[in-house]
């Protein structure tokens, strides 16, 4: 073959190699990314999450994607978010603060386990084999240093995949009079501020004034230890009924109505009781009480409990004061999220209830006792419908509190929160809402109040839904979160009340908590950087385009 | 007058049409709108099992017209269902606020009414001159102010510049009233009462005086009115005895009605002074996507407020003998 006839017939090859690929082959079209849609609460209702996210809206302008804002409201927001887990693509969430949180199973496993993405708390979608294995180990590793290795190891594997997009841990900023209280009688709990369970006990009346007086603008929706119902529901049941164990101040489960508690085995604990407890109504607290109630939420009477005493096989009555819980396989979580978790409640009371609940169609959390009897620091004494909720010191407590009540009001009007905790209609802002410089300002005006900021266990995070395109690539992540300036989050929304996040684990749990953790920063560049380094590339308008061969699969989630 | 019984069963046929309008409304209203009563449950260790033993427990895995038709069903029996977030019954929960709100919105349209009958009748007097003009522009920047900003002002003022008054709540913290009466009479209660009531009978007072003003104006231009001035009486005796006692009754249909928008209670006034009440109630449910709660409580001040309609049409046949029920028909 002739010079002239090769490259004839190599140019015929070229021709038709690229007229049949024509069709195969994207053009530049197909490969710019959809308009994405970034979901937030309206700022009324949430400032801080529509601040951040209409930031990020701008960032990723910025970096020649087509991203809009889109306010709903919260109800939509979850709807969309939890039932339609393949229809959007980024939205503002949060994870708030609750004791049983304290223990790192509940946000290391649940949120990311492959097992959850179908209809658990994975909804953005996060499937990693390495990380589920990981995940499931720190499940049944009884020793904690052994487990917190893993926890360690779970947390690096969050950050080098981006499954979130962290913001903050915010600031929880509590008021209250130190006219009434001494000033260091309140007890600073890791991650809970010092609206909680060991702040009520110990809160000390210097005055006249001897009942604490706190707001919550929710209502209290049921008093009953086998329902759980709203947030302050729960500050008014840890009071009433005592727990096994607690989560101490520093944000590890310790011996409460159990005198100790002894691993016999990796599943076998063994619990003493507290000698001389007693219910509210005076009959003595046994280990047939105990056995009771962990027992009643294996029943099908108990739906929401049920998942913290699954991996009971049963509860043994050695004395009267001495039980043994058989597990049928090893769970670290058990202290904190079984035995800290389960209230006590009376077997006199409630075993009746739970016979006629046998004939009926509703569940035990249909149940409101008219005086709800436990063996807690406070005991029952009134309850006034969407108003408030008193409970009167339980002298025989073996922690019985300083105060003489403990008395919660349902203040719907924020602003006038503001008001009251000045001229003593309340004594202690549990719950505030608004801007936290307001607060401090309040402070500075007020020698008779005082401020205790502390940092909380709960995060914000810009959740990335991995069932979609982009946002399945680790690296289109990262450049995410390389645009999210955290400081400046910090700064402009939160006006310094908030700390960078970087893991589901909060600063304050100095044990789990991983301080290596290399958190993907650098703004623009670095994020172009990223982007450029898995093959993304922006065509002449600047718009950004997925990696060569890769073609835009989804429609905009409006 | 005799009563027209033809009348008052047509009368009686159509507000049962509009309550089951209103109920079918509500049903799918809320069941429509965006949000799920099982969100308020999201909770990571909440598994599918729950959800649906939820969903059964509420009714809500049935398909929406068997829903629908339960829903109706149990109406008809006087059953509203029960509350998703109280797991109680809904009439029960309902029950619960429902004095609070009827006494803080008696106590306000009372106020209302009769310092806006003595004001209406007071700027009728005073047709003319300055004192009117100035009067009906009071009336009607407290007819316009948002109910809200009354409120805060008035907080601002009373409970928390001069601290003469409480801001919130029904009673001071702690302290219990031994029975629904024992409330009811206690000075205390009255103290919490009076600045949200305040604020609502300012807001209320604009439409009776400007009724009352307007009728009064309208009444003396009436032939008996000038026959009693000419008879030498005094002006006094032909404003009260002549002229308002005519003018009035319009005044007196509007306050039948007003007392069925009363039930609905006023979600404003009561978020802003915590005020436990139906309005509050109303909200919560809403916001909770409590269905049955909020249906029911819809539609128990709806039926409330159809049946006052009803009563002040029959009210103003009684009132007045020139009107006869024909003439309404």
């Amino acid at each position: 073959m002739s010079w002239k006839s090769k490259i004839a017939s190599s140019l015929l090859i070229c021709l038709l190699f690229l007229t049949l690929s024509g069709g195969v082959i994207a053009s530049q079209g197909d490969r710019v990314i959809r308009p994405i849609y970034v979901i937030t609460r309206p700022q009324s209702s949430a400032p801080d999450e529509y601040e951040t996210l209409s930031y990020l809206t701008a960032m990723m302008t910025e970096l020649g994607i087509d991203a809009r804002l889109r306010v709903v409201p919260w109800e939509q927001q979850s709807d969309l978010v939890w039932f339609e887990r393949d229809r959007w693509d980024i939205a503002g969430w949060q994870m708030t603060a609750r004791p049983e949180r304290l223990d790192p199973d509940e946000f290391i496993y649940n949120l990311f386990h492959s097992s959850t993405t179908v209809d658990g708390y994975n909804f953005i979608g996060y499937v990693n084999p390495k990380y589920d294995a990981i995940a499931e180990a720190q499940r049944v590793t009884v020793d904690p240093e052994e487990r917190r290795e893993l926890i360690l190891k779970a947390q690096e594997i969050l950050v080098e995949d981006a499954v979130y997009d962290f913001t903050v841990h915010p600031m929880i900023s509590i008021v209250y009079n130190t006219d009434v209280f001494a000033e260091d009688s309140v007890v600073d709990m890791a991650g809970m501020g010092i609206r909680n369970f060991w702040t009520y006990i110990n809160i000390d009346p210097i005055g006249d004034q001897k009942a604490i007086i706190l707001n919550s603008g929710e209502t209290v929706q049921a008093i009953n230890p086998f329902y759980i119902s709203g947030t302050v529901d729960s500050w008014v049941y840890e009071l009433i009924y005592d727990r096994l164990m607690r989560m101490s101040p520093e944000g590890l489960p310790e011996p409460w109505a159990a005198e100790s508690v002894e691993w016999l085995s990796d599943t076998e604990v063994q619990i003493l009781l507290r000698d001389g407890m007693k219910w509210h109504d005076g009959e003595p607290v046994t280990a047939k009480d105990v056995k009771f109630s962990f027992e009643a939420p294996m029943t099908g009477e108990v739906p929401m409990y049920k998942p913290f005493v699954d991996v009971i096989s049963r509860v043994e009555i050695v004395d009267d004061l001495t039980l043994v819980f058989h597990l049928k396989r090893p769970w670290a979580a058990f202290e904190a999220a079984s035995l800290a978790k389960i209230n006590l409640a009376p077997e006199h009371i409630w075993g009746p209830l739970f016979e006629d609940l046998k004939t009926r169609p509703e569940n035990a959390e249909s149940i409101q006792e008219d005086v709800p009897i436990g063996s807690g620091p406070f005991k029952f004494a009134d309850w006034k419908f969407a108003e408030e909720v008193v409970l009167d010191a339980y002298a025989d407590h073996f922690a019985a509190p300083k105060v003489d009540k403990w008395i919660v009001r349902f203040v719907t009007n924020m602003e006038s929160t503001l008001g009251m905790i000045q001229n003593g209609e309340l004594n202690f802002l549990a719950s505030y809402s608004g801007d936290a410089s307001l607060l401090e300002n309040l402070v500075s005006r007020n020698p008779m109040l005082s401020m205790v900021s502390s940092v909380d266990l709960g995060y914000r995070f810009i959740a990335l839904n991995h069932n979609r395109a982009p946002f399945s690539d680790p690296a289109f992540r990262k450049a995410l979160v390389a645009i999210t300036d955290q400081e400046f989050v910090v700064e402009a929304v939160w006006k310094g009340y908030a700390v960078p996040a970087n893991s589901v684990i909060a600063p304050a749990l100095e044990f789990w908590k991983n301080d290596e953790l290399k958190w993907p920063q650098g703004g623009l560049e670095q994020a172009r950087q990223f982007l450029k380094e898995a093959g993304y590339e922006w065509d002449n308008k600047g718009r950004l385009l997925y990696p060569s061969g890769q073609v835009e699969e989804h429609t905009p989630s409006f | 007058m005799t009563l027209n019984w033809k009348y008052i069963g047509r009368r009686f046929g159509q507000m049962l049409l509009t309550l089951w309008i209103i109920a079918t409304i509500l049903f799918f209203v809320f069941r429509l709108m965006p949000g799920n009563p099982l969100t308020a449950y999201i909770d990571p260790n909440f598994t599918k099992e729950q959800q649906e033993i939820l969903l059964e427990q509420f009714g809500l895995d049935k398909p929406l017209f068997q829903q629908y038709l339960v829903f109706l069903l149990n109406l008809l029996q006087g059953n509203l269902g029960t509350s998703f977030v109280y797991r109680d019954d809904v009439l029960r929960v309902v029950a619960r606020v429902l004095p609070n709100t009827l006494y803080l919105m008696l106590f306000s349209l009372i106020i209302a009414y009769v310092v806006g009958v003595l004001g209406g009748i007071l700027l009728a007097w005073l047709r003319g001159k300055k004192g009117e003009t100035v009067g009906i522009i009071l009336t009607l920047f407290t007819r316009s102010a948002p109910q809200f900003w009354v409120g805060m002002l008035v907080l601002a003022i009373f409970s928390f510049r001069l601290g003469w008054l409480p801001s919130s709540g029904t009673g001071p913290a702690g302290v219990t009233y031994a029975s629904e009466w024992a409330k009811f009479t206690s000075p205390v209660f009255w103290k919490y009462m009076l600045l949200p009531s305040l604020t609502l009978a300012i807001y209320l007072l604009g439409l009776p005086l400007l009724l009352m003003r307007t009728n009064m104006v309208e009444t003396m231009e009436e032939s008996y009115v000038t026959i009693a001035r000419m008879r030498g009486l005094s002006e006094r005796r032909v404003m009260l005895k002549y002229a308002a006692r005519n003018a009035i009754l319009p005044v007196v249909t509007a306050m039948a009605v007003g007392f069925g928008y009363a039930i609905g209670g006023n979600v404003v006034i009561e978020n802003v002074f915590s005020w436990p009440g139906l309005g509050r109630l109303l909200v919560d449910a809403v916001t909770m996507s409590d269905y049955p709660l909020a249906q029911g409580a819809f539609l128990l001040a709806a039926a409330i407020m159809v049946f006052m309609n009803f009563v002040a049409d029959l009210l103003y046949s009684v009132l007045d003998p020139r009107i006869t029920v024909e003439d309404m028909g």
